[in-house]
């Protein structure tokens, strides 16, 4: 019987890495095909002026123009500036908003006090705020800082609320009858529960901070990405204003990738979800 | 055996217990058992069989110091039970493993949480994976292994802790029946080779009397014992047994038991 079992474990195994390698590869193929189908359809339409090349620019446009931003130390400036108001903004939520949402998650009382403005805060929506913060924190980096944190805080928080909610009672029960402590199931249970939560709550967030800070920046600033968007979308440069929507995805990009890294390191003990 | 002394022991000892749940927000009581009086020797092997509902579970987790009893009282080793302690380990029905942790951390989840980690633990962790037949799985992940093999897990967790009481809520249930039947027999060869006092819940009355020196077989409504039967059977086992007329007959036995306990309960 024993043996049998481990027969078992071993095949399926192979078979389910097997059939994924294939799905892999013919799904990555496809990928690829489909942005090459799109690139080229795009620059189709824009030569033939089906639509209007001011709206869309075209693909070897937006080339060339990168070529000649990259070379601009303004550009570098912006991405800095950009760089610098997300990097602090998020940190701040992650900093915050992960000990906020566990602890209330774990603790009845601190719940109760802190509730009412997460719940409240988590459906208005944050952009709306955007006139009080510039007033209250300039049209410099601090005001992007904040508007950041406020959007990337919440899908954060309310994640780390829902890990410490959706406990195993079983694993408690069985944590106690080894004499395990509240600290200890805490430490033992409750946080290691809580990674596939937050790093879903770390991915919203990326998604709201990047969104925060463009938007931030096309309100009212002086420097960053949003800000050269605005300017040269003022000045009719449809394949610069491009240019900076690639750099913007591109960040999202990698920043999902690397999260996506950590997440795979984090689950190697989750069953496959085939 | 280690000879009639050590058997004469009371291990464990349940005196007039009552254990009564009361709901939080109706306020309404439900007696789950009434006047529970019965005391288990060192080294026994002690079955709990009854109908669902009966108050097995209840019972196992009052030994465990999960619930607190309305009247009366556990002790073990002449000491009142109050909270769970480093005496028991309990086996669970569900194998409540935990899921980021590789079998060898599981199995020294107890041993950590008692802060007594140290190489002889270790060692013992070790050795109680190669006894439940998981040599070689130390660094698998719990979604890695079958329902049979998590339950092994599960097992020696709760044995690396070396408590003196095991308790085990219904461990094999949730196994298909082939499965069950080679845990059973597992379960008694490390049973010989640990001669730990072990309390077993069980709904199956072939798999108490195979395991037990005695039966203890649970009513329903409000649970209680109605019956202590003796298993003669002699050890080792082996699963033929269970065609044995001797065991037949007991089988037989305890039914009967459990049904006039049902036809009571018909006529109220
Ligand atoms: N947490 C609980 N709250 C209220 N009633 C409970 C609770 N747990 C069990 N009961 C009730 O107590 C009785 C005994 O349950 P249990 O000990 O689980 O029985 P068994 O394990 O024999 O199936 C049942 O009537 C059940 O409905
Ligand atoms: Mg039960």
């Amino acid at each position: 019987m024993h043996k049998n079992e481990v027969v078992q474990l071993s095949s399926n195994l192979s078979k389910g890495n097997l059939k994924k390698i294939g799905n892999r590869n013919r799904g990555l193929i496809l990928s690829i095909l489909s942005v090459v189908l799109f690139i080229v359809v795009w620059e189709v339409v824009s030569r033939n002026e089906w639509i209007d090349p001011l709206f869309i620019s075209s693909p070897l446009a937006i080339a060339q123009a990168a070529v000649i931003m990259v070379q601009e130390p303004t550009f570098w400036q912006n991405m800095r500036v950009s760089g610098y108001e997300f990097g602090v903004g998020f940190l701040l939520a992650m900093v915050i908003g992960i000990p906020v949402g566990v602890f209330s998650g774990w603790n009845k009382t601190f719940n109760a006090l802190v509730n009412p403005f997460i719940s409240g805060l988590y459906v208005t929506p944050k952009v709306t705020l955007l006139p009080v913060i510039i007033i209250a924190f300039g049209i410099g980096p601090g005001s992007k800082i904040v508007i950041v944190f406020l959007m990337a805080f919440f899908p954060i928080v309310m994640n780390a609320q829902k890990a410490m909610h959706t406990l195993d009672q079983n694993l408690i029960k069985a944590a106690r009858t080894f004499t395990a402590n509240e600290l200890q199931i805490f430490k033992m249970i409750a946080l290691p529960s809580t990674v596939p939560f937050l790093l879903t709550g770390i991915r919203l967030g990326i998604g709201q901070g990047l969104i925060a800070v463009v938007v931030g920046e096309l309100f009212a600033s002086s420097a960053g990405i949003g800000f050269q968007l605005t300017n040269d979308g003022q000045n009719l440069q449809t394949d610069r204003m491009f240019v900076g929507v690639f750099v913007i995805t591109l960040t999202g990009v990698i920043l999902t990738t690397l999260l996506g890294i950590v997440e795979k390191h984090f689950s190697s003990w989750k069953p496959e979800k085939n | 055996m280690n000879g009639t002394q050590l058997k004469n022991n009371v291990k464990l000892s349940s005196k007039y217990l009552d254990v009564t749940y009361i709901n939080n927000k109706t306020g309404t009581e439900v007696i789950a058992l009434q006047n529970i009086n019965l005391d288990i020797k060192e080294g026994e092997f002690i079955c709990i069989v009854g109908p669902s509902g009966c108050g097995k579970t209840t019972f196992l987790n009052t030994v465990a110091g999960l619930l607190k009893p309305s009247r009366g009282t556990i002790s073990l080793d002449n000491q009142e039970v109050d909270g769970p302690g480093k005496d028991r380990a309990m086996v669970f029905q569900t194998p409540s493993l935990f899921p980021w942790r590789t079998v060898m951390a599981n199995v020294l989840y107890g041993i950590e949480v008692q802060k007594r980690v140290s190489n002889e633990t270790k060692k013992k962790a070790q050795d109680y994976i190669s006894m439940v037949g998981l040599k070689g799985y130390e660094h698998h992940y719990p979604h890695e292994l079958s329902g049979g093999m998590q339950q092994r897990v599960n097992l020696a967790r709760a044995l690396t802790v070396d408590p003196s009481l095991l308790l085990l809520d219904e461990p094999f249930s949730a196994l298909d029946a082939q499965t069950r039947e080679f845990m059973q027999e597992e379960l008694l060869r490390i049973w010989s080779e640990t001669k730990k006092t072990s309390l077993f819940i069980t709904h199956q009355i072939d798999e108490a009397i195979y395991l037990a020196d005695r039966v203890f077989v649970f009513g329903a409504r409000p649970g209680r014992v109605v019956d202590i039967v003796d298993i003669n059977i002699p050890r080792p086992r082996d699963l033929n047994i269970k065609r044995d007329p001797k065991f037949l007959h007991l089988i037989d036995h305890i039914w009967s038991i459990i049904e006039k306990e049902s036809a009571k309960q018909g006529f109220q």
